[in-house]
């Protein structure tokens, strides 16, 4: 735990405070630039572990099952996460594949992968080998995950479709939006809170 | 001087007072702690002008080229925001709008304003100008929209003559835009903002 009087410096602006605990819902602003110096948070790290083991399955299932169906007077095609960046890279746009790939599917397995990797070894109560370094990759995998835009895509790529063709949701789609909502409330625990737990 | 871990949070003292090229490691984690950015303000520029430039190829050229019933056609971004406009799809045009010409345009200028005023004019609007940075920071990566929807119509539209959607050159101008205003948004360093202020509220 976090003890009374720890210092935090303001990631923004560079200004010292002393921390003294925070009531449930609370949010501890910096006095000078009023960015968000921390948040109280409900989930231990067996909690964030449960909904990163959660993540993890349902990951598997938003990049391989099928995001949309699209029928055009009897043949029918869909695609995956996986297809889609596919047909990207061997449709002659390797770079878009690339960038795509990389916020979509690559950060995204980063987020969950390191993120079990530190956390199975932190709820038994000690610290897995390279924990520094996972938590300045997780950092690096938070920046770079956009799951929730390419979610958004992909109802904005149906309503398009839906003018062209008949267009229908799969159950990717689904597990995006699932993978969306648990990502942001894995993500609001915050990485420095890991560091909390091996002192 | 106070240094705070970016990446453990961890409060250390500054080895030396008053050097803004200060480097040293957090004695907990290994991460790399600075009094500023390295360069943070030649990065920002150059990122900020390159995604200036390329922003030109990415609304000028196509960003997705469609062929339906042996019809070959070529949409801009600008093009496919009236196309949504004109079938009755107001409120998605208007999110698209916002994610890919309001949103880019948004950081070019915020970034551009935030590099000059460092230098020019410090002490104008400090807690203005470090909301502007966290607005930019945590809007940015939604341009990426337009990339994903393009991606997913040319994997499923995919019916030969008949119909069919491929990515245009414009495309990866418009992506290059988005990476590179990312890149220049943590280039930026939001505490050159605040050199030489007081502590508390009064700015």
């Amino acid at each position: 735990m976090r003890l009374e009087g720890t210092l935090i410096v303001c990631e923004e602006c560079g200004l010292a405070h002393r921390w003294h605990g925070l009531g449930h819902g609370a949010v501890a602003r910096c006095t000078r630039c009023d960015a968000v110096l921390d948040r109280s948070h409900r989930l231990s790290i067996d909690g964030i572990l449960a909904l990163t083991v959660a993540a993890a399955a349902i990951y598997l299932v938003a990049i391989n099952a099928p995001l949309l169906t699209l029928t055009l007077r009897g043949p029918s095609e869909q695609a995956s996460l996986i297809d889609a960046i596919r047909y990207a890279w061997t449709d002659g746009e390797p770079i878009i594949a690339v960038v795509a790939g990389i916020t979509a599917l690559v950060a995204p397995a980063a987020f969950v992968a390191l993120r079990l990797y530190v956390l199975f070894p932190l709820s038994a109560g000690f610290k897995a080998p390279g924990f520094a370094w996972c938590v300045r990759m997780l950092h690096q995998a938070d920046r770079w995950n956009m799951v929730e835009v390419f979610t958004v895509g992909v109802l904005l790529s149906l309503v398009r479709l839906a003018g062209l063709a008949h267009a229908s949701p799969g159950p990717g789609l689904f597990a995006l939006g699932g993978l969306t909502v648990l990502f942001a409330s894995i993500q609001s625990a915050g990485l420095k809170r890991l560091w909390w737990q091996v002192e | 001087m106070l240094l705070g871990c970016e990446s453990c949070g961890l409060v250390s003292p500054a080895v030396a007072v008053d050097d803004p090229t200060l480097v040293q490691e957090c004695p907990r984690c290994g991460h790399v702690l600075v009094a500023t950015k390295p360069h943070a303000l030649q990065r920002t520029w150059a990122f900020v002008v390159a995604a200036a430039v390329l922003y030109i190829p990415a609304n000028a050229l196509p960003v997705m080229v469609t062929t339906q019933a042996l019809q070959r056609d070529e949409h801009t971004l600008l093009g496919g925001i009236h196309e949504l406009w004109l079938d009755g799809s107001w409120g998605l045009s208007i999110i698209v709008f916002i994610a890919s010409i309001a949103v880019p345009v948004l950081k070019i200028a915020v970034l551009g304003l935030l590099a000059w005023t460092v230098r020019h004019k410090p002490h104008w609007r400090r807690l203005e100008r470090a909301r502007l940075y966290r607005l930019v920071e945590t809007v940015g990566h939604w341009s990426m929209l337009d990339v994903y929807v393009v991606v997913l119509l040319a994997a499923t539209v995919r019916f030969g003559a008949l119909a069919s959607a491929s990515p245009g050159p414009g495309l990866i101008s418009f992506a290059a835009v988005v990476v590179l205003t990312m890149l220049a948004t943590w280039s930026f360093d939001p505490r050159l903002i605040w050199r030489d202020a007081a502590d508390g509220r009064a700015v």
